[in-house]
């Protein structure tokens, strides 16, 4: 159930990056989720649920994107792309290696629209 | 409107972690993370661990969800154990180890031991700020734990196989834990250990000393000095 301090974290950064862009209703956030982070989506969605109640996010939809993992052979210098259970490099047959790619977290987009935005919209309708 | 950002999560951990880890290389201790299961044997391990270090001072930071059971079971063995009840939190954090340091002496320390909340799926995604990740797998857990959690032995610095006394008692095979670990971790040592018959103490002891040595041994010799 790391996915619950996840989505802690997760809403304490857009709930940021929303008041540095003067956003207050957040609509969407989009997560690009490296597959070694080995987050559950569908676990994903209900921390994110969870957390986001009583705050602008409340009716945010979480998107999240799965990246793929990359590594690279510590003594072949190759890179590849691993299984979860199988890290073992192609040409020496070792699992010592770097991750390059698939074990972050990370924001890419945050989504939303400022009160003035809807006030604009109201004069634009009238 | 769309603000497109590149913000990690985690990140927060991550960089109190770093500032753990420059505390402990400055007190020029040796910081071990003990992660396994709930009832793999971390703490009767540190029981016979601490003394068996003789001189060396050693102090413990135990997490757990509840009570102080284990800081109670290793205060007569610790220069000093302090005691983390996580609530509903399944791994420590960074922040509550950095907490946990203002109120030790850990200039005077030579190990520090996070026997962290039983559980192999979170704390392997939890910088703590130490030197190295230990990992502990019981036998009675049973031989298929590395393929079904393989994340913490990916990342493990040194594996565990505790209570190896009930080897002949259980069906465990060495062998396939050895297979599993390999294809994911092919350098990280295997130690097999009984804390209650002392069988393979002396091993791990001596990982434990090497890794000191080579984690701040430069630095222990200016401290002599």
């Amino acid at each position: 159930m790391h996915e619950m301090s996840i989505a802690t974290e997760l809403l304490e950064i857009i709930l940021e990056i929303a008041d540095k862009n003067k956003i207050d209703i957040i609509e969407e956030v989009h997560v690009k989720s490296g597959v070694l982070k080995k987050i559950v989506p569908d676990v994903m969605d209900a921390a994110f649920i969870a957390v986001v109640e009583g705050t602008i996010a409340e009716k945010a939809k979480l998107t999240l994107e799965e990246v793929s993992a990359q590594v690279r052979c510590n003594k072949c210098k190759i890179s590849f792309k691993p299984e979860i259970d199988d890290f073992l490099c192609p040409v020496c047959n070792k699992a010592d290696v770097e991750v390059i790619s698939g074990n972050d977290m990370i924001i890419s987009s945050v989504t939303g629209y400022s009160k003035n935005d809807i006030e604009k919209g109201k004069k634009d309708e009238d | 409107m769309k603000i497109n950002v590149i913000k990690r999560v985690l990140k927060a951990n991550d960089i109190v972690a770093q500032e753990n880890r420059e505390k402990f290389k400055s007190a020029g201790l040796l910081a071990v993370n003990i992660i396994s299961s709930p009832g793999s044997g971390k703490t009767t391990l540190l029981e016979k661990t601490i003394p068996a270090l003789g001189e060396k001072k050693s102090i413990v930071i135990v997490g757990d969800l509840e009570t102080t059971r284990d800081a109670k079971r290793l205060e007569p063995y610790a220069y000093q154990v302090t005691q983390i009840q996580t609530g509903m939190s399944c791994h420590l954090y960074a922040n509550q180890i950095s907490e946990s340091l203002n109120d030790l002496d850990i200039e005077k320390t030579d190990f520090l031991f996070i026997e962290n909340v039983g559980n192999i799926v979170c704390p392997g995604e939890f910088d703590l700020g130490e030197n190295a990740k230990v990992v502990l797998l019981s036998v009675p857990e049973g031989d298929d734990k590395v393929a079904k959690y393989p994340t913490i032995f990916r990342v493990a610095d040194v594996v565990l196989i505790t209570k190896i006394d009930l080897l002949g008692v259980l069906t465990f095979d060495l062998d396939r834990v050895k297979n599993d670990l390999a294809k994911l971790n092919s350098n990280v040592p295997i130690i097999k250990i009984s804390s209650l018959k002392s069988d393979g103490m002396d091993k791990w002891m001596d990982w434990l000393k090497e890794k000191h040595n080579s984690s701040i041994g430069e630095q222990a010799k200016f401290v002599t000095e």
